[in-house]
């Protein structure tokens, strides 16, 4: 490519993408370790018991990563869905209706082996496309706004499961399925299962997707502006059905291999419970960037394992996470809303040109 | 009669530019003023300065002969000022009675006096003639009802003076009448009314005086009674310039786009179009000249594939009927689009300049491998730049984005983008709006030199001057329909003005 020639602007621009979400990271935990320090407990003993809880050995590193792995599918689940100016709330519906089919394509028809995996897989991401079809169909058809109609079918699907795991593939009666066969469990690769490989190779193509092929560079055309997009000849009403069957897709491939990598291998009360809306964080902390939306995944992984280790060691509850959590997109959204102010606009304009010249002197 | 506004000498200047120059306007008691002028020859400033929505730059403003500060648009109420808008100002799920006493003053309690307030409201309307059912739905009401539901608003909160801005242009022809009847029996109560209109026939019907605003500035006021609709008309074109800057042409036999009795919404006067036929030749300019709001946006989105006729047929420029209407296979068939709005239709304004260059062409073998599968990004940034030298489009780099642009060059992009694809049928509607001297210059050469290429091109405009200076052929829009087509060399401007206006 040819090398890159930024305009002040540019760098500046650019430059403010990746600082706002580190700043409000920073800022969260500076504000996560007053609120510890209020509780009478050492912050610094906290963090790095977080760090250790979370970090600390390769067990500890596979368990966050985990952790982390279905939280980038839902979060790539809303970058997509975002950039195409879709607002999918429903990442988690479609997550979990992605988990019941794979659940019930395995269990149902009693398969296992590398096939009854590649089934599970591919039932999964059928699943959560339908998922994210029927809100887009009723966006399209009838114009029902989307965060509504996902937020309602996230239910649907919460109670569906529970319909699965109490009713259909029960294990004997008790409220949870008979676990996943061994054989068509995802496989294990340095200690975690390659799920998370899978997830992080998916970032990357979804990035590219979206930055580098016709296709992404409509869905980012109607994302921007729908109307334009029209009059120059795109297929507004199709592209948006597609961000909408796509970006289910996404979720419901990762309640599949939520399902087939992780421990208990079952569905049960609470899978996939609150992974769409912290999809949903993920996205607009990365700001719609899928590389981004992986490492702040990462990061939402390292909170949570890490977090029950800070409350055993320095005895503060995990709520303080959520809190740290809640503070980091409060201060992300506000970052990025508050850049476009003028007056932040003019000062950032000053301060970078100073930055831009002391580089050009050095 | 008594006067009741005086405004003097006022000046309004946005930037370097005057909206309105040294403008006098008097009102007196009990008449219909009208307001006269093509579109930006400064009625809405001068309104938008009476009702205290800005500031006049110079000038001074009398309202019974005393001087007036109108800061705000309460200040004006204050005054005894109203306006009623064009685009009516109310809450659709609100009842009539709620509508217009929303925002109202008179009252220090805290509480709804509705009681209080339908006695005053029913005696303002049985003084004026206006019947409206208060209980009613604002959403449920005809337009016309709608309207009096306005100036009810008006009249509720004490004008003498009430602003009528465009008001027949939403109305069909029995509800003009209605609202006809309504400004009379106000003037009998001694209401003064300030009229703004385009149309000739009702601005001759209803108004009192006339005062006719030109670039800007008052050309003169005239007792209606003392004029014609000729004379009237001569005062807001003016002396037209009809310097041949440009070589008008004769165009060629070949017809490269054209409308049969073609037909949108007809009963709708100023959203619609009624038999509208056309043909466009290979080679020409062909002008739609014609006040803003008669017909010009849907037959621009007829012409570029957005909305379909509901009768009548349209020919490509390969000679058959299109069946199909969208936007693609208009662009398809060779189409070239210089839209309305550039930010809204031309522009992904948060794209970067070379996106939008390319925003025709992602799945070009020039710019992608594999039908689109991946974008040559060092292809397309040497495209860009190429496009930007040769249009001068000024940015410090082709990864800005579009927004960050100037007008005139965000109409360049749009210009470079449409014309490097070399387009058999160009459409450019309102394409140098807003745009200063120098860009409309080379909007205006770049129309021309595709002209002379062979395009066939289009060109709708509320700017008259525009018009004259470009086309070949001149046709007017007036209520969705062709009033005539009149040559581009030497025109009958008086003709094609009064066409404008109707006649």
């Amino acid at each position: 490519m040819a090398k890159k020639v930024l305009s002040m602007e540019e760098k500046n621009e650019r430059r403010f993408m990746v600082l706002t979400p580190v700043i409000s990271v920073l800022l969260a935990l500076i504000v996560g370790a007053i609120i510890i320090g209020c509780l009478g407990k050492n912050p610094l003993v906290g963090y790095s018991a977080m760090l250790e809880g979370s970090l600390g050995s390769m067990a500890k590193i596979s368990k966050t990563l985990e952790r982390a792995c279905p939280l980038v599918f839902t979060g790539l689940c809303a970058v997509f869905a975002y950039k195409c100016g879709v607002f999918n709330l429903g990442g988690e519906g479609q997550f979990i209706m992605g988990g019941c089919a794979t659940a019930a394509v395995i269990l149902g028809l009693g398969v296992d082996g590398p096939g009854a995996l590649a089934l599970g897989l591919l039932a999964g991401i059928v699943a959560g496309a339908i998922w994210g079809l029927l809100p887009g169909i009723m966006k399209i058809a009838r114009g029902l706004n989307e965060m509504i109609t996902t937020i309602m079918l996230n239910y649907v699907a919460m109670y569906f499961m529970e319909y699965i795991f109490k009713n259909a593939y029960s294990d004997q009666g008790l409220p949870k399925t008979i676990a996943i066969p061994q054989s068509a469990r995802l496989p294990q690769v340095l200690g975690t299962h390659v799920g998370v490989i899978i997830a992080i190779a998916f970032g990357i193509f979804i990035w590219y997707v979206i930055f580098r092929t016709s296709f992404g560079f409509k869905i980012r055309a109607v994302g921007m502006n729908p109307i334009a997009s029209r009059v120059n000849g795109f297929p507004v009403k199709r592209l948006v059905l597609l961000a909408f069957i796509i970006s289910g897709a996404i979720a419901g491939l990762g309640g599949a291999i939520e399902l087939l990598g992780k421990t208990p291998f079952r569905l049960a009360d609470g899978f996939g419970s609150g992974f769409g809306f912290d999809g949903v964080a993920i996205a607009l902390i990365a700001q719609l960037n899928p590389i981004g939306a992986i490492v702040v995944a990462l990061l939402f992984g390292v909170l949570s394992t890490g977090g029950t280790m800070m409350q055993s060691v320095i005895g503060v509850p995990t709520a303080i996470v959520d809190i740290i959590r809640g503070l980091i997109i409060i201060f992300a959204v506000a970052g990025m809303a508050s850049v476009r102010l003028p007056k932040i606009k003019a000062f950032l304009a000053t301060w970078g040109a100073r930055t831009n010249k002391a580089e050009a002197n050095a | 009669m008594a006067e009741l506004l005086r405004m003097e000498n006022i000046s309004k200047c946005f930037g370097s530019f005057y909206a309105n120059r040294d403008i006098n306007l008097e009102v007196e008691k009990g008449e219909v003023h009208t307001l006269l002028g093509e579109n930006g020859a400064g009625k809405s400033t001068l309104m938008n300065v009476l009702i205290g929505l800005y500031q006049p730059t110079e000038g001074k403003i009398f309202m019974h002969g005393k001087e007036v500060q109108i800061t705000s648009p309460g200040v004006a109420v204050q005054h005894g000022i109203g306006m009623v808008h064009q685009h009516f100002m109310l809450i659709d799920d609100m009842t009539g009675l709620e509508n217009i006493i929303l925002g109202d003053k008179r009252h220090s309690s805290p509480l709804l006096q509705e009681a209080d307030d339908h006695a005053k409201i029913k005696e303002l309307m049985d003084r004026y003639g206006l019947g409206i059912d208060l209980n009613e739905r604002v959403a449920d009401m005809s337009i016309g009802m709608q309207q009096r539901v306005e100036i009810m608003k008006v009249l509720f909160r004490g004008a003498d003076l009430l602003v009528l801005d465009e008001p027949t242009a939403v109305l069909t022809d029995l509800e003009v009448e209605g609202l006809f009847d309504i400004m009379h029996s106000l003037t009998d109560e001694g209401k003064s009314l300030i009229f703004i209109s385009h149309k000739m026939r009702e601005v001759m019907k209803i108004s009192d005086r006339v005062t006719v605003l030109r670039r800007g500035k008052s050309v003169e006021t005239v007792r209606v009674s003392d004029t014609t609709e000729q004379e009237l008309a001569d005062l807001m074109i003016g002396q037209k310039f009809t310097e041949n800057t440009y070589q008008k042409v004769e165009a060629a036999e070949k017809v490269a786009f054209e409308l049969k009795e073609v037909s949108y919404h007809p009963s709708i006067k100023h959203g619609g179009l009624k038999d509208v036929s056309l043909a466009i030749h290979k080679g020409e300019i062909f002008g739609v000249a014609g006040i803003d709001g008669n017909g010009q946006t849907p037959l621009a989105e007829l012409v570029t594939g957005l909305i379909k006729p509901e009768s009548g047929e349209v020919i490509g420029p390969d000679g058959s009927k299109i069946a199909l209407f969208s936007p693609s296979s208009f662009i398809d068939a060779g189409l070239g689009n210089i839209p309305e709005d550039r930010n809204k239709m031309g522009l992904v304004g948060d794209m970067t300049v070379a996106e939008n260059l390319i925003l025709k062409q992602t799945k070009s073998d020039r710019f992608s491998f594999g039908h689109g599968a991946w974008l040559k990004m060092s292809a397309i940034e040497k495209y860009a730049n190429r496009l930007k030298d040769e249009n001068d489009i000024r940015c410090t780099s082709v990864r800005q984005t579009a927004r960050s642009l100037s007008g005139g060059n965000q109409q360049k992009v749009i210009l470079a983008r449409e014309l490097d694809a070399h387009p058999k049928l160009l459409v450019a509607v309102y394409p140098t709006r807003g745009l200063d001297i120098g860009a409309t210059e080379f909007v205006h050469n770049q129309i021309v030199a595709q002209r002379d290429a062979g395009c066939a091109i289009l060109l709708i405009s509320a700017d008259f001057d525009e018009v004259l200076k470009l086309s070949d052929r001149i046709a007017v829009l007036f209520e969705g329909q062709i009033m005539g087509v009149y040559p581009g060399a030497n025109p009958p401007i008086k003709e094609i003005s009064l066409a404008m206006a109707g006649k």
